[in-house]
């Protein structure tokens, strides 16, 4: 037992691409991490960084060409360590013909769990996520948001000390997502081990004490979010209690998105909210949330890049 | 593939390729078997139900052509099959109706009308032995294609050769040279026909025809086999005339060849064209060639399908 | 419950509620009752008709539903990476294999037992119907329990063809496995010819050829009984059985190829 809650060692995956003679494209490269129990840790990349794919290889859904994962001092894909981890796949789907309560049932029955068990799980899962008054809609009708919460329940039916997410906030919606994220906090509160992957750095920082960046399949940067250095591009402010006029009137963008009387506001970089905020609850608003919207990782890699390439010339 | 996976035991290579020849072989054995033991009774069976040509083509949407084939194959292998089997009582009675499917699944299957009457002409037990139902197959086949003379031919020959209608033979003959395009010989054949049908000689005309206008092996050794027969039929000829001068100079006929040689009216022991000695039969006077001939039976003496 | 009969059942409960397969099986009910006045038709072969259709309904129906569930419980899932979710649970890849095919095999023999049941309805109808010495002239009586077995027949065979659409489809698309099923399921029914080919042929290459493909590709003809049942032929259980043997062995061979490609692939 080594201590550690996830191990990977220079993790390596080859695919073979094309038909009549497949040449292989390295999907990752000699990827080396640990995570510690109870950590939270956030996966981070652009898109085609390689991160599904660690996360496939961590359960057994692609085998790699060299190196090893393990989880919990066990190999990846041990199948009874599985009866301790959760996963959340990339834009999840499920059984057209279930409902979503039948479905977290299933699963909770392939743990071993009984049919009366499986159904209290069920029933404090969907609602935890939101899902409480859907529960017996089959799962056809659900919007993609929906399908993403019901994802997280699934993940979570055998109580499990090792949760996998794979892009979690993907298809959600600025509640959403903020709801994701407190449901991920909370989680992490209660001890387990949290690894899952982004591409928006943001989603990270609110969670994550620590963070691993991946790009074109290797691993870039490892460390703490504060260490690392990410530029602001601007926030992500959601307010209440207010109208057209009052946003106006503070000079706000009032071509801003609404949905059930919460705006979403764009503030530019050379806005920032400290100074703002005093003068919203000064009128009445109220502060949903308030989100840094970092440059996006594609940019801080090729910073980090060029910042390479001009140290060792 | 690294070796971070646990394989399961049944993946270990050895107890899968054992398990896997081992399940191969009983699929293979159980069908062996299966066939050895049922095939016979289910053949019979499958024909008996045999379905209708419109409906079957009708089903096979367009396929047609392509059921025709196989059906097809099923009517040689149980004309051939059946031809070669040892068994005692050939029935071929399922002849007729998978040429009838094939022919009205593929309307303009030349062979089919042409070698499928052939082989209904067959006396038994080399073949059914009904001119009827290759008369009406070719009839069939007109029916489709009414410029084909060779149909024409074909079943006049039938007249002639298997059924001794030297009128009806001369007809067909007739109406095969007035369709554009037919042999030149054929009208000639037809007043022939006329004139001295069922003599040798005109039936020798015929095969020589035959043989020099036949466009493939099968017809053109069936020519030369005839020919051959005819042959034989004109030794037998000579034979007899020499057992019947033995008659009239020794008051009985010859009990074998032996006496026939020492009385000096044949040279040695006669064999037919093709090799094997004629048999003389003295208890009812017969001279003809041995069952063990490939001339055997001659023309005139096909045996009558067992009833 | 182990892991294998949850999956079974769960296969089961979501083939039952596709839209699909209600269709498949209303309409095939519904052929097998036309099939009555089909039968009125033909003066004097009614029972022979409807024997004859309503077999024949139930094997095409049962290919199609066999052909449908049986890609779209692996081939799509794996397409639609609903899989994803479940190898994530401590379920063994085999295992999952083996729950499928089960679950299928179950749906099917539902299906079958549906259309079996309406045949029945329709025969029993007839013979309480007719009078009794037109009941005499038919060959075999309209509730004649070898219909039974014809239809078990067909329920192996379809076993067959459910275990050829799982196999195709742990390795290729939804519409690839769905062809290649069709396409063997063709070929299966006339490979009795092939067998006929050493009498036709002059190559003896090409007669080990053809004897070979004959015994490799899946003999699907002897498990069409029909001409059999309905003219009152006798079917030996040796028979049956020996057909039966060789469609479990195939099967054997087909889900041990399945589980076995099944594990080692990676799902992209």
């Amino acid at each position: 037992m080594s201590g550690y809650a996830i191990r990977l060692q220079e993790l390596t995956k080859d695919y073979a691409v094309g038909f009549w003679r497949p040449s292989p494209v390295r999907a990752l490269d000699g990827v080396s991490l640990d995570v510690q129990p109870g950590e939270v840790l956030g996966y981070l990349g652009p898109n085609g960084a390689g991160k599904t794919t660690t996360l496939k290889l961590l359960m057994q859904l692609v085998y790699p060409t060299s190196g090893r994962a393990e989880i919990l001092g066990r190999p990846a894909g041990d199948v009874e360590t599985r009866r301790r981890l959760g996963y959340l796949p990339e834009l999840p789907y499920f059984y057209d013909n279930l409902t979503a309560e039948e479905l977290l049932v299933y699963f909770g029955g392939l743990f071993g769990f009984s049919s009366a068990d499986a159904r209290r799980r069920a029933s404090t899962l969907l609602d935890r996520a939101g899902l409480g008054a859907e529960r017996r809609r089959q799962l056809r009708k659900y919007s993609k948001g929906m399908l993403q919460r019901v994802g997280i329940a699934q993940a979570l039916v055998n109580d499990p000390e090792v949760v996998f997410l794979d892009e979690p906030m993907s298809g959600l919606d600025p509640v959403g997502r903020r709801d994701t994220r407190e449901l991920i906090r909370s989680l992490g509160e209660e001890g387990r081990t949290i690894f899952f992957s982004s591409h928006i750095l943001s989603d990270a920082e609110a969670l994550c004490s620590r963070v691993a960046i991946v790009a074109q399949g290797r691993l870039a940067a490892t460390g703490r979010l504060a260490d690392l250095a990410f530029e602001t591009k601007g926030w992500e402010l959601v307010v209440t209690g207010t109208d057209d006029g009052a946003l106006e009137a503070l000079g706000l963008d009032t071509a801003t998105t609404q949905v059930d009387g919460r705006y979403v506001i764009d503030l530019p970089v050379d806005r920032p909210p400290d100074q703002l905020l005093p003068e919203l609850s000064r009128r009445g608003l109220r502060v949903v949330s308030l989100t840094p919207r970092r440059e996006s990782l594609e940019d801080f890699f090729m910073r980090l890049v060029a910042h390479r390439e001009e140290t060792a010339s | 593939m690294s070796g971070s996976r646990s394989a399961s035991w049944w993946e270990r290579p050895a107890v899968f390729a054992v398990a896997m020849a081992t399940l191969v072989a009983l699929v293979i054995s159980s069908a062996m078997v299966r066939d050895r033991v049922y095939a016979a009774s289910r053949a019979q069976t499958q024909l008996l139900y045999i379905p209708d040509g419109a409906v079957l083509g009708r089903m096979a949407l367009s396929f047609d052509a392509l059921l025709a084939d196989v059906y097809w194959i099923r009517a040689l292998q149980h004309y051939g099959g059946t031809k070669r089997a040892d068994s005692e009582e050939k029935s071929y009675d399922l002849l007729g109706p998978l040429l009838d499917i094939t022919t009205t699944l593929d309307p303009r299957f030349n062979v089919a009308y042409r070698f499928g009457a052939i082989f209904l002409t067959e006396g038994y037990p080399n073949g059914p032995g009904r001119p009827d139902l290759a008369i009406a197959l070719l009839q069939k086949g007109i029916g489709e294609m009414p410029d084909k003379w060779e149909f024409y031919m074909d079943i006049g020959f039938i007249y002639y050769w298997w059924l001794q209608d030297y009128n009806a033979a001369a007809l067909w003959f007739e109406k095969a040279a007035n369709v554009p395009g037919a042999s030149w010989w054929l009208r000639s054949l037809a007043a022939n026909t006329l004139a001295a049908g069922g003599s040798r000689e005109s039936s020798r005309t015929l095969w020589q025809q035959i043989y020099e206008s036949a466009d493939n092996d099968w017809i053109r050794n069936e020519a030369v086999r005839r020919l051959t027969q005819l042959q034989a039929l004109d030794d037998i000829d000579q034979l007899i005339g020499a057992a019947q001068r033995f008659i009239e100079q020794g008051g009985r006929p010859p009990e074998s060849w032996e006496e026939l040689i020492g009385a000096g009216f044949v040279a040695g022991v006669p064999v037919d064209p093709t090799g094997l000695p004629y048999v003389l039969d003295s208890s009812n006077g017969t001279i003809n060639v041995s069952s063990a001939s490939e001339l055997f039976p001659l023309p005139g003496e096909t045996l009558p399908p067992p009833q | 419950m182990a892991v294998i009969p949850r999956i079974a059942v769960h296969v089961f409960k979501e083939s039952v509620r596709d839209k699909v397969l209600y269709n498949l099986v209303l309409f095939a009910v519904l052929l097998i009752v036309a099939s009555y006045l089909i039968g009125q038709l033909t003066a004097g072969q009614e029972v022979k008709i409807i024997k004859d259709l309503g077999l024949g309904a139930t094997q095409v129906f049962g290919l199609f539903i066999a052909v449908f569930i049986g890609i779209g419980l692996v081939s799509k899932e794996v397409e639609r990476r609903s899989i994803y979710s479940l190898l994530a649970k401590p379920v063994r890849r085999h295992e999952l294999i083996l729950g499928k095919y089960a679950g299928l095999v179950l749906t099917l023999a539902v299906n079958i037992a549906v259309m079996a049941v309406a045949l029945y309805a329709v025969l029993g109808y007839m013979s309480w119907v007719e009078t009794e010495e037109f009941r005499q002239s038919w060959e075999a009586p309209a509730t004649d329990p070898a219909m039974l077995l014809a239809v078990f027949l067909v329920f192996t065979q379809l076993m067959l063809v459910t275990a050829i659409a799982l196999f195709f489809s742990t390795f290729s698309s939804p519409i690839l496995s769905a062809v290649l099923t069709f396409g063997l399921y063709v070929v299966g029914h006339f490979n009795a010819d092939l067998r006929n080919f050493e009498n036709v042929v002059d190559s003896p290459t090409a007669a080990y050829l053809a004897r070979a493909l004959y015994y490799v590709l899946p003999n699907l003809a002897p498990f069409d009984i029909r001409a059999e049942v309905v003219h009152a032929q006798p079917v030996t259980l040796g028979y049956v059985a020996l057909t039966t043997g060789y469609a479990a062995a195939y099967i054997g061979a087909l889900l041990l190829g399945a589980m076995f490609i099944f594990s080692r692939r990676d799902f992209k």
